[in-house]
């Protein structure tokens, strides 16, 4: 015995489908506004067909849903009644076809149209010869043919000899006719429920500080992760929700790199996210969540150097993360910018490290075809310096005791930009070589500088950050 | 009903003779196990190759793995050259790398330049005083005790194929005051791995007994034309290692970043 519901619009399909799960465990979505449901057994409970059908109008009306329920011994039926008749249709089993011999041929098309439906299950078209619609206008939907031929309700095409139908109509022809006699084209297919992973633990006392924490955290995080195992799922973003005693929420999220469901490896990182954000009073309860994505499927290669593993990476930035502070740890990445220095950091995420090596020829040690570039040690805040400037050509720099004379100086390499925004650079640059065998690479900054350009003999002033002057920028190395 | 067919054990011996072969030839033969014996030091995959002809050969292949060496030098003297180098080698061959940055002085435009896959680049950024590093010393050891735990932690991870750590703007004088077991505790860990661990140092401080210590000595070089143009940067490679047998030095001529 199957039912089928059919709620008003604008109903909340969430809603729909907990009134039907509070009935059987077997239900099928089949549209946001329908659902239906396998009632075998129901009858111990509440009785009669009529009775079951009463009691699903009155559980949905509870929640603040208006429904139709339709109840017969096949889904097909089932659904065609609800979509036919409002309130309450109870079919004996056994007497479908005759009760929708006499519906309209339209319910078809409410039924979904069997053209597109047949379409999509085998993933063609039609290619029955007699049944070709044409092409240059919209296609002609299969009632409108069948009501051409002078059919007006389903008894009347669930009549037709079954081979003719098939010649004109195809295969797709002959299951709307079953359709129309109310048969079942494949057995129901149970909607999975929506699964929550979420572990959750009231704590008898409040607990403060990390380390008893990090118990609790175990507890929770293995059979979160037997759960995910089960599921073959991994977890994509893990919530810390810690309920504190001064009734407030102390959540975190954790975005993890790739699925993982290793307890120990999410109980490590959740404790490494709440070193850097602790909670600022002793916790009453905890829940952990996480929001589950497909598991990963890798296949290693004997050929290729094995990576660390996704959960390895994860918790060793998170572990640098702590130490070093956020966002002093990743892979550099150049920017689209002429701004010296100009630099981005991104999350450091080699690869799979499948398909994804250098390439074979690059192993191949081939001499004398890598010639090195010289590198350059940044000060990332350049330093201040007082240049001797003689004949417009820096002759002596001098910082906090270093420097001294200038042997060999290069430039000026004058370079500006940005000058549309506050963060502007505009400078000269100059490779100086000075006495004790030290390359550097100093700037002179050319806004609202102090010391007049090129004025021999003069020592610039002893510049502060941003009012202009001379800087060391780095150290060829 | 099988009768045991020669031919067929001749086809396996060979198929798993074609695997071995070409495991060993990507190098990749020893990753399969970790029972095996130590790396001989006649063996390529043994060594990080710098992909410079002249210091591969002064060192025999490059830098070993599974032990700490060191570059050491004073400022100009071409370490963060080779460093870079090595860099781009290793990650070049699909290996990752790891730089611990104790002064924040890594020029990313140079890394790029020395064709770094920076994907392949964990870069750990310390405090970035540069040079006043040595003049701040309520905050000298926590920032020098800071990179070294950062150290640790990516040599205990694994995985990677270079772990370097910049040391070169800290002063010989907060470096000499390390307790020497923090070496000696670096070395314990990348022991029998296929890491290999490299210090750039302003002077020799590790000296281990199975690592190299590779002194640089550099000059830069000029164009002294109508222009005067600074053109690149001459490094000498000393091998000063005294327990081991390799031995000699070498001349780097390393070209000016013009994209800089």
């Amino acid at each position: 015995m199957f039912g089928a519901l059919y709620a008003a619009e604008g109903t909340d399909h969430c809603v729909l489908e907990t009134v039907a799960r509070e009935f059987s465990p077997r239900i099928e979505v089949c549209s946001p506004r329908e659902i239906t449901l396998d009632l075998s057994g129901l009858e111990r409970l509440f009785g009669e067909a009529r009775a079951i059908a009463h009691e699903l109008r009155r559980t949905a009306a509870d929640r603040g849903v208006q429904v139709r329920v339709a109840i017969a011994g096949t889904r097909t039926a089932a659904r065609l009644f609800v979509h036919h008749r409002a309130g309450i249709t109870v079919i004996d089993r056994g007497s479908e076809a005759e009760m929708l011999a006499s519906l309209p041929l339209g319910l078809l098309d409410a039924f979904g149209g069997f053209a597109p439906m047949a379409r999509a299950r085998r993933g063609t078209r039609p290619t029955t010869p007699n049944f070709q619609p044409p092409t240059s206008q919209p296609e002609s939907t299969p009632t409108e043919t069948l009501r051409r031929w002078g059919l007006r309700t389903l008894g009347e095409f669930a009549a037709l000899p079954s081979d003719d139908v098939a010649a004109r109509l195809g295969v797709a022809g002959v299951e709307w006719q079953r359709v129309a006699r109310g048969e079942d084209q494949h057995p129901l297919v149970p909607a999975l429920p929506d699964e929550r992973f979420e572990q959750t633990l009231e704590l008898e006392w409040p607990i403060e500080g990390l380390e008893p924490l990090s118990f609790v955290l175990g507890r929770l995080m293995e059979p979160l992760s037997v759960h995910l195992e089960r599921r073959d799922r991994g977890a994509a973003v893990l919530h810390i929700r810690l309920y504190l005693i001064t009734r407030t929420v102390h959540e975190r999220s954790l975005q993890l790199p790739a699925p993982m469901r290793d307890a120990r490896a999410l109980r490590t990182l959740a404790l490494l996210d709440l070193e850097s954000h602790p909670p600022d009073a002793a916790i009453d309860r905890v829940t952990v969540a996480v929001e589950p994505t497909p598991g990963r499927v890798v296949q290693f290669s004997l050929l290729t150097r094995p990576l660390p593993s996704p959960e390895q990476l994860s918790t060793l930035n998170a572990r640098l993360a702590a130490l070093m502070g956020e966002g002093r740890c990743g892979s550099p990445e150049p920017v689209d910018s002429w701004r010296p220095g100009a630099f981005a950091m991104k999350p450091f995420n080699p690869g799979s490290g499948i398909g994804d090596q250098g390439s074979g020829t690059d192993r191949i040690p081939n001499p004398g075809s890598r010639i090195p570039t010289t590198a350059l040690r940044r000060f990332r805040t350049p330093i201040s310096a007082r240049v001797r400037v003689e004949d417009g050509r820096p002759v002596r720099v001098e910082q906090l005791g270093l420097g001294g004379r200038v042997e060999v100086a290069a430039g000026p390499w004058r370079t500006s930009g940005a000058w549309w925004v506050a963060d502007e650079w505009n400078r000269d640059e100059w490779d100086v070589a000075l006495g004790d065998g030290v390359t550097y690479r100093v700037f002179h900054e050319r806004l609202r500088t102090h010391a007049s350009e090129g004025e021999a003999g003069r020592v610039s002033p002893r510049p502060r950050s941003g009012e202009g002057g001379w800087f060391i920028e780095g150290i060829v190395d | 009903m099988f009768a045991y067919s020669p031919l067929g054990e001749h086809m396996a011996n060979s198929a798993l003779a074609v695997l071995e072969t070409a495991l060993r030839e990507r190098k990749l033969d020893r990753t399969l196990t970790t029972s095996l014996p130590p790396l001989e030091r006649s063996d390529p995959a043994a060594f990080i190759p710098f992909e410079i002809a002249a210091v591969d050969a002064v060192l025999r292949g490059g830098l070993p793995r599974g032990q700490v060496s060191e570059l050491a030098g004073p400022h100009s003297s071409g370490r963060t050259t080779m460093l870079l180098q090595l860099l781009a080698a290793a990650t070049r061959g699909g290996e990752i790398a790891a730089l611990i940055d104790t002064c924040d002085g890594l020029d990313v435009a140079s890394a790029a330049a020395a064709g770094i896959d920076l994907n392949r680049l964990l870069w750990i950024r310390g405090a970035s005083s540069g040079r006043v590093l040595s003049a701040l010393s309520e905050s000298k050891d926590r920032i020098v005790d800071r990179a070294l735990k950062a150290l640790n932690l990516v040599l205990q991870a694994g995985g990677f194929g270079v772990v370097a750590i910049d040391l070169a703007d800290v002063s010989p004088r907060v470096l000499r005051s390390l307790p020497f077991t923090t070496w000696l505790r670096l070395q314990r860990i990348v022991e029998g791995s296929d890491m290999a661990c490299l210090l750039i140092v302003p002077e020799p401080l590790a000296r281990s007994a199975g690592g190299l210590t590779v002194m640089c000595t550099g000059r830069t070089t000029w164009n002294d034309g109508r222009v005067c143009r600074f053109t690149g940067l001459d490094t000498g490679i000393r091998v000063i290692s005294p327990r081991r047998r390799v031995d000699g030095s070498a001349a780097v001529r390393a070209l000016a970043n013009n994209s800089d």
